[in-house]
């Protein structure tokens, strides 16, 4: 919360007066984004599920469970700890937002675990969650970050990452299956997820580029020095995570490629150059090409898809109906 | 399951990741057509030609497939052996090819058949087809011959239900469309339901009409209050077609269509909201609304419509809800102190309808009296299908106590199979190609008996309706270089379309002389007394634009001129027509990708088109006959709007019978002002049905996939 007891009066947000239109911009694009993960019909994945065998039903879990774990940071401590750095009421009425969707992803996962897999798997899952010393230090580090007084760009930083790069080591699993026509409506779901924390950490890397044009050169270096140093650190982490995950499957080497893809977008999104090389970063196009999240043609009667969106109502006029 | 043992987990250009690079573009910006190629080639080599049982001879094959009950002995044996060699021969002969990656990948998925652990393939293309037109002619050698050469040309592609399960010993049926009237009593209701089930678990689709049914509050044996309207039908009704899912194969699929004017319509909406509390909410049941003219009159005028109890109008009128025509009786019901109604503002009403469509697609809408007025049989059209293209009469029937028919009325299934234009134009004889496929579809009328659903199967015997579909409109205009939507366009669409007509009811009228006799109901429709033909004899359908003109010219097609008409409706008169309904245009899914053809007579979705289906996961698909050097043809349904497809659709909509399934697409910034204009024009220019709403959001700036084509465009 911002510090109500000085002399600055209380503001209440004006929309028709926004500073920064990208502001408004993304809270448009947010709330028409809007969703709950009851629109996916997550049931018709259930026999696909019965299809995968032991270790990849039990891999598919602790993918979620990981990614359970960073939108429960991201929505209970990383969202509300940068709402109290916005510079404007707008910038924290789109953070609320955030924070909010970030609940709702966290809250999808239990949706997908309770639809498709019995609880003391779940549990287990969770216990592994709580014990993986990788997830933990990555959760750890960007956690320090959103501490009460802690800087409030490296906070932007370090939640780029998260948004940008982080995630994305658990999303490769179900756009891996369904390119492979496996539990496509959970990776609907996903691609929901995605199509929200692309938006996300594009916002907040443009605000953290904008405060960061404020400050000094010496500043500026500092914050670069950090980002990288952080980024390397993380990256660090997610390589021995990854391998944790994935070394049974054998698509550790797939999975970093996507990694490396990824951090590069984060960097972008904070306005810095690519760290690792184009050679380093192919992708499988099966994968990339299904993180697309538009124009998808399918067919309606075995999934929702994930283009639908809450429009605009705008009344008809008497021309309208001129017949 | 047919992936290799690790389910492709192991790295390496496979030709799911060769088919994606279609989506990437290349370093200059151009489109990897040769990657899908290369896909498709992968695809049989490393897979396909691993897995499909290989025999010695045609005679080792066949005697294996019926021995081990694969192929149904009856079709067989209806044929000499050295004609099965010959057919057998001439099909493998003619060298077919998949031109996609999609396209094989489809039919290997769902189509071919499959030793029974699903481990190997059994058929290829060519096997396929030639079963299908064994089974379809019924021992007549010639017509099996022509059967194959249309499937195999491209030309003509039965529906999906045909061209799987034709042949096959242990199969589905050969329809799989149905519409049911629901009356408002607990026995229709309960019939319904189980009718549902009984058609889901034989791989069909079941719209019902709901408009019957007494609304939310209405009373029951007097009581006030007491019914709770039509939402728990549509509840028990999902949980219906969930359950039945054909062995998993695939999920049971319904629709459900309410009048506008019924009480509970925004009830009936409100299911599909984002927000919906669970207990109301409609995930997976489609949705349809009956919408007649007067509700058109009313927003214009900006009035209040009014919503009519159907407890109370079958009381007064002695009639169902559905069979009145709300546009015609409106004054009247109004004014009936004895009919309660209530009000909303019927533009709010609009709004409300644009904005589910925005959430959810949903709902289809049906014109109701746009599709009466152009339908030539006796009776009421009062719903449509879950493609929202199959517009027939039917007959409600009656119950006794103990759940018996004490009148057996008639529900509706639909048979169908779509032409491929382009494919049809360079055959250079529309006639023969329209004649064959309307003997094929008549054919699977004739051998399906839904015996579970007696109403159906009464229908089906006393109409043999068949809906002859179209695909690859804009495959075949961007090829001959013509913008869809373009005068050019919508000039061959009306010809085109006319000249279907005019063969399709010629074929018919030939099998009711072949038969000695004609639907039932002949006698009452505008075909008996001529006056169907009245628009084809006092003008031409020719074309009027030289570029159409030389389109049919090009390729041999000769067009009926108002002498071959006034000659047919003669004919007609004196012989009558065997098949009640002839043509229903259907989106053409799985079929169109199959056949390299684009959807219905839709414009592309996009150029690169993302396919997602729950068999064969996320696949992506060329628009046919595109080049890098002829994008500009394929513009998407996105960049030409909802106008010109309206259009276009209008000009063939004239020319069929039933409807048309016509998909609207907007961008996610449009407004429900931009989606009710488009049901305006639409209804202005006389469209029977809409299907879905599609929306596309563009990735943020910065946001989406550098160099993915479907993110650029």
């Amino acid at each position: 919360m911002k510090d109500m007891t000085g002399t600055r009066p209380l503001r209440a947000v004006n929309w028709n007066r926004v500073a920064d239109p990208k502001d408004l911009e993304v809270w448009n694009r947010l709330t028409a984004n809007f969703w709950l993960p009851e629109k996916v019909p997550l049931s018709n994945d259930v026999q696909s599920w019965a299809q995968l065998s032991e270790a990849e039903q039990r891999l598919t879990i602790r993918v979620f469970t990981g990614l359970t774990l960073l939108d429960t940071i991201q929505a209970g401590t990383g969202a509300p700890a940068m709402m109290a750095d916005a510079q404007t009421p707008h910038e924290e009425a789109v953070l609320a937002n955030i924070a909010f969707m970030e609940a709702v992803h966290a809250r999808s996962y239990s949706s997908i675990f309770s639809t498709l897999c019995p609880m003391a798997e779940v549990d287990e899952a969770f216990r592994w969650a709580e014990e993986n010393p990788h997830l933990q230090a990555k959760a750890r580090a960007v956690s320090d970050t959103y501490a009460p007084g802690a800087d409030p760009l490296k906070r932007k930083i370090a939640s780029v990452f998260l948004e940008s790069f982080l995630f994305y080591s658990g999303f490769y699993l179900p756009m891996h299956w369904s390119s492979r026509a496996r539990l496509t409506n959970t990776a609907d779901l996903i691609r929901l997820i995605i199509r929200d924390e692309a938006i996300h950490g594009y916002y907040i890397g443009l605000k953290f580029q904008q405060a960061a044009a404020r400050e000094s050169d010496g500043r500026r270096a500092e914050l670069k020095d950090y980002a990288f140093s952080l980024l390397f650190d993380l990256y660090g982490i997610e390589a021995l995570y990854a391998g944790d995950l994935y070394d049974g499957s054998g698509l550790t080497e797939e999975v970093k490629a996507f990694l490396h893809y990824n951090a590069n977008k984060a960097l972008m999104n904070l306005g810095y150059e690519a760290l690792f090389p184009p050679e380093a970063c192919q992708v499988n196009p099966a994968i990339l090409a299904a993180l697309a999240p538009d124009s998808e043609n399918h067919d309606f009667f075995s999934g929702s898809g994930s283009s639908y969106v809450i429009g605009r109502a705008v009344p008809t006029e008497d021309e309208d109906w001129a017949f | 399951m047919l992936d290799t043992p690790d389910h492709g987990l192991s790295a390496g250009l496979d030709h799911h990741a060769l088919n994606a690079m279609l989506n990437l573009y290349d370093s200059e910006g151009r489109i990897r057509f040769e990657a899908d190629r290369m896909a498709a080639r992968q695809y049989f080599l490393s897979h396909v030609n691993q897995n499909t049982v290989f025999f010695h001879s045609l005679d080792e094959k066949l005697g294996y497939l019926v021995d081990e009950g694969y192929y149904e002995t009856q079709v067989l044996e209806q044929y000499p052996r050295a004609f099965l060699r010959r057919i057998w021969e001439a099909a493998f002969a003619k060298k077919f090819r998949f031109a996609t990656f999609l396209g094989a990948f489809k039919y290997y998925t769902s189509y071919t058949l499959k030793t029974r652990d699903g481990a190997r393939y059994l058929e290829r293309y060519e096997d396929r087809v030639v079963m299908v037109a064994l089974a379809l002619a019924r021992g007549d050698e010639a017509l099996a011959m022509s059967f194959m050469e249309e499937m195999l040309e491209g030309r003509f592609q039965p529906a999906t239900p045909t061209f799987l399960n034709a042949g096959k010993k242990s199969r589905g049926e050969l329809v799989s469309c149905f519409l049911l009237r629901l009356e408002d009593t607990m026995e229709s209701i309960g019939r319904g339901i189980n009718s549902a089930l009984q058609l889901s678990k034989r791989g069909g689709g079941v719209a019902l009409m709901l408009t019957n049914i007494r609304e939310h509050g209405a009373p029951i044996k007097g009581i006030e209050n007491q019914s709770s309207g039509v939402i728990p039908i549509m509840k028990l009704l999902e949980d219906s077609f969930s359950y039945a899912n054909q062995l998993g194969a695939r999920q049971g699929a319904g629709a459900v269509y309410l009048n506008a004017h019924h009480p509970d319509i925004l009830r009936f909406l409100d299911t599909k909201r984002e927000n919906a509390d669970e207990k109301i909410r409609i995930k997976t049941l489609s949705l349809g609304v009956v919408i007649p003219d007067v509700t058109f009159e009313l927003a214009r005028r900006n009035a209040e419509m009014h919503l009519f109890s159907p407890h109370d109008v079958e009381r007064v009128y002695g009639l169902p809800f559905s069979e009145i025509s709300v546009t015609e009786k409106y004054g009247e019901l109004v004014d009936d102190k004895r009919i309660r109604k209530t009000k909303i503002n019927a533009r709010a009403f609009f709004q409300t309808l644009a904005e589910i469509q925005f959430e959810s697609g949903y709902p289809y809408i049906l014109f109701e009296d746009t599709a009466n007025r152009a339908n030539p049989i006796a009776g009421r059209i009062t719903m449509s299908n879950l493609c929202s293209e199959i517009l027939q009469v039917a007959e409600a029937s009656k119950f006794n106590d103990d759940l018996s028919y004490a009148h057996l009325g008639t529900d509706i299934s639909c048979n169908l199979g779509s032409l491929n234009i382009a494919r049809a134009m360079d055959g250079g004889d529309l006639g023969r190609t329209v004649e064959t496929a309307v003997r094929a579809l008549t054919a699977v009328s004739e051998m399906s008996a839904i015996d579970s659903v007696p109403s159906i199967r009464r229908g089906n015997d006393e109409s043999r309706a068949i809906g002859l579909g179209q695909m690859n409109l804009h495959g075949f205009l961007a090829r001959e270089c013509i913008h869809y939507g373009s005068k050019e366009a919508i000039d061959f669409t009306s010809c085109y379309f006319a000249a279907v007509a005019y063969h399709a009811l010629r074929a018919s009228n030939a099998l009711a002389r072949e038969h000695g006799r004609s639907f039932a109901g002949f006698a009452d429709s505008a075909y008996a007394d001529g006056s169907f033909f009245a628009k084809y004899v006092t003008r031409d359908w020719l074309p009027e634009t030289p570029e159409a003109a030389a389109l049919f010219e090009r390729f041999g097609i000769d067009l009926p001129s108002r002498g071959h008409w006034a000659a047919l409706r003669d004919a007609v008169i004196e012989d009558g027509l065997w098949n009640r309904y002839l043509q229903a245009v259907p989106p053409t899914g799985s079929i169109s990708y199959i056949n390299n053809a684009t959807s219905s007579i839709h414009p592309v979705a996009a150029r690169i088109e993302i396919r997602k289906e729950g068999k064969i996961g996320r696949v992506y698909h060329p628009a046919p006959y595109m080049t890098n050097d002829n994008l500009g043809y394929y513009r998407d349904a996105y960049e030409i709007g909802p106008e010109a497809v309206i259009d276009t659709y209008a000009a063939a909509t004239e020319h069929v019978d039933q409807g048309l399934s016509l998909t609207l697409f907007f961008p996610a910034e449009a407004t429900t002002r931009d989606i009710n204009r488009a049901q305006i024009h639409a209804w202005k220019k006389g469209i029977k049905t809409i299907y879905y709403i599609r929306l596309r959001q563009d990735a943020l700036e910065g946001t989406g996939v550098e160099g993915c084509v479907s993110c650029t465009l």
